[in-house]
């Protein structure tokens, strides 16, 4: 019924588009333009390789360690009860000496699921399950064999997309990263010949930023004055750079304009302030780099209110090596998505203007390895050769959203994982004109179109 | 025997000496020179730059141009992330240089001595940092540039030059 209330507007909102062409502020108007749906997109890429077990399908430890125990430790994205036994998945409660024994309290009074809407078995169908391989498919909607570390993503981003097509500017796009190792600083431009650099988005490691190396190299930097200091230096910088004007022959600039560097160092100075006088807007529980990095977000969010910010997380990612400390891990993203949601809903503007996406990077192997943790827990890792690195899943939230419908099935799996980057271009009105380009995943589509 | 030769006659004789004198003489062979141009080049003194310095590289020459001493492994590291955790370089590095030059350890000519002797100045700087010496126009645009400005201040040059591209490259 939802769903066809959804294709019922989706059909209206087409026919508008077709009677009242889009001017985008890049200037395009015609067939490829449509008005866009929303304003804003926030995409987390709930990254580290999640398996569907402790995820969707809400077992717990009954597949992952053939105990017993069912629950659902996701409780802000996903309906379902939580684990009632064997609880370690929280808090570490001190008193009784029980790790992770108590679980977080939800922020969301409704799980995201029943606010939007869930593809439970989507697939990251080719190449690697490889982390960057993963993020790369992400924000570029294109899988390549080829594609190494230390490369940049070898099609478009998203990013380039609608910086080029959509007239965003460098400071409408963000890609927030929960680190800097894994190339994940690649990540917000591609190295295709007709896109890359001149329409990448803004990145920052705010971890990294803000953490000690940033501290010894930045905190307290000097502020020269605008309209006198400044002004000289770029005078004289401009000259200087005239007298050096060859082909590529530059500093790697993203070509945010100087009213947007100002900005920057402006919110770096005052993040700085805000670190060092604890005023940081912080999820409730932010003892990882996951959590830490999700409320750097919120305050990128609140200061440069982007058209689209993209999230890497990355703690679930000890599963190699440590099950436990996975599930506390996992209920900890569930805690900083919800948490993003909550602090979207409070930033004027943005609040009811946003669509968020979450999707894990690929999923993780199916069998253990010999790897036991304190709690003889097995450990898994992310293979070449297991359908289950395959199995994600794919959660849209915002405005004309649905509400609570499921799409796919395990026997009738719906997306993939280069749909992502159609389903923000469709968001934005710009799906014909990225698609046109053909430098997508041939079998990619926007989410809206798998109901 | 003596032949009377009429004045006439001297005439026509005198005529033909003279004509076949400039006959002869406008026969002599002379070199023809023909002078061509080759297309060359000409490129700016900086074109040999066309490398990109590696992160390390850059702070490593800058931090040594600022502080007159080598950068000290750990610091390096850390600097190196604090860049790699921006994606736009040119904001890093603006910040990067903001911070030594909030340092009091920071080594800059004075004011006065720019001011004093604005030629030498410049030289130094393009020296120091472009590892070259400015062109003429170059030289008397900073000159004057200098004059021109009196609350300019040496900072702020060294600024500039160590946050330019000619700097990044080599």
């Amino acid at each position: 019924m939802k769903r066809r209330k959804f294709i019922a507007s989706s059909t209206l909102a087409s026919a508008g588009a077709i009677t009242m062409p889009y001017v985008l502020p890049s200037g395009l108007l015609g067939a490829f333009t449509k008005p866009p749906i929303s304003e804003y997109v926030v995409f987390v890429l709930f990254a580290g390789g999640v398996r569907q077990q402790e995820s969707v399908l809400q077992r717990y430890l009954a597949e992952g360690q053939n105990e017993d125990v069912e629950g659902n430790i996701m409780y802000n994205m996903l309906a379902g009860a939580p684990p009632i036994d064997k609880i370690a998945y929280g808090q570490d409660d001190t008193v009784n000496d029980i790790i992770g024994g108590i679980p977080i309290n939800p922020i969301l009074q409704t799980p995201l699921d029943q606010l939007g809407t869930l593809f439970p078995e989507v697939r990251f169908s080719k190449g690697g399950a490889g982390h960057f391989s993963g993020l790369s498919t992400g924000v570029s909607g294109n899988y390549y064999s080829t594609q190494g570390l230390r490369q940049r993503p070898l099609s478009p981003t998203i990013f380039e997309y609608l910086r080029r097509y959509g007239g965003f500017k460098a400071t409408d796009c963000w890609f927030v990263s929960v680190g800097i190792t894994g190339s994940r600083p690649l990540l917000n431009y591609s190295a295709h010949a007709d896109y890359g650099r001149p329409y990448g988005g803004n990145f920052i490691a705010p971890t990294v930023t803000f953490g000690t190396p940033g501290m010894k190299n930045y905190q307290d930097f000097k502020n020269y004055h605008p309209d006198t200091e400044w002004q000289t230096i770029l005078e004289m910088r401009e000259f200087l750079n005239q007298n050096f004007a060859q082909p590529g022959l530059e500093i790697a600039h993203l070509y945010n304009d100087v009213n947007e560097e100002d900005s920057i160092k402006e919110f770096v100075k005052s993040t700085f302030e805000k670190v060092e006088n604890g005023s940081l807007i912080l999820p409730p529980v932010n003892d990882n780099t996951d959590l830490k990095t999700v409320g750097y977000a919120v305050e990128v969010l609140n200061w440069f209110k982007p058209k689209l910010m993209v999230i890497d997380l990355s703690n679930i990612d000890v599963c190699h090596g440590d099950y436990t400390s996975y599930l506390k891990n996992l209920h900890r993203a569930d805690h900083a998505v919800g948490f993003l949601w909550r602090e979207i809903q409070r930033i004027p503007g943005m609040a009811g203007n946003t669509t968020m996406l979450v999707m894990p990077e690929h999923g993780r192997d199916l069998d253990h390895n010999p790897i036991k943790d304190d709690n003889d827990w097995y450990s898994y890792d992310h293979s070449g050769n297991n359908e289950n690195v395959r199995r994600i899943f794919s959660l849209m939230v915002g405005p004309g959203i649905d509400g609570g419908l499921r799409v796919g099935s395990v026997d009738n799996p719906k997306g993939d994982a280069s749909d992502i980057v159609p389903t923000i271009a469709d968001l934005f009105g710009l799906k014909d004109i990225v698609a046109s380009k053909g430098l997508l995943e041939p079998t990619a589509r926007s989410l809206f179109d798998r109901m | 025997m003596n032949t009377l030769i009429s004045g006439k006659h001297v005439f026509r004789i005198l005529t033909f000496a003279l004509f076949g004198m400039i006959l002869f003489s406008s026969c002599e062979v002379e070199d023809y020179y023909v002078y061509g141009i080759n297309d060359i080049e000409i490129t700016p003194v900086n074109s040999e730059k066309d490398k990109a310095k590696t992160e390390a590289q850059y702070i490593s020459i800058l931090y040594t141009n600022l502080f007159q001493k080598a950068i000290g492994p750990n610091q390096m590291l850390e600097a190196l992330k604090a860049i790699e955790s921006i994606g736009d370089k040119q904001i890093a590095f603006d910040m990067l240089v903001s911070k030594y030059m909030n340092d009091p350890a920071v080594v800059l000519p004075t004011d006065e001595s720019m001011r004093e002797n604005p030629e030498q100045f410049v030289r130094d700087t393009y020296s120091r940092f472009y590892v070259r010496q400015p062109t003429e126009a170059e030289l008397q645009w900073m000159i004057n540039y200098i004059e021109s400005r009196p609350a300019l201040t040496t900072e702020l040059v060294y600024f500039s030059f160590a946050t330019s591209n000619e700097h990044f490259h080599y």
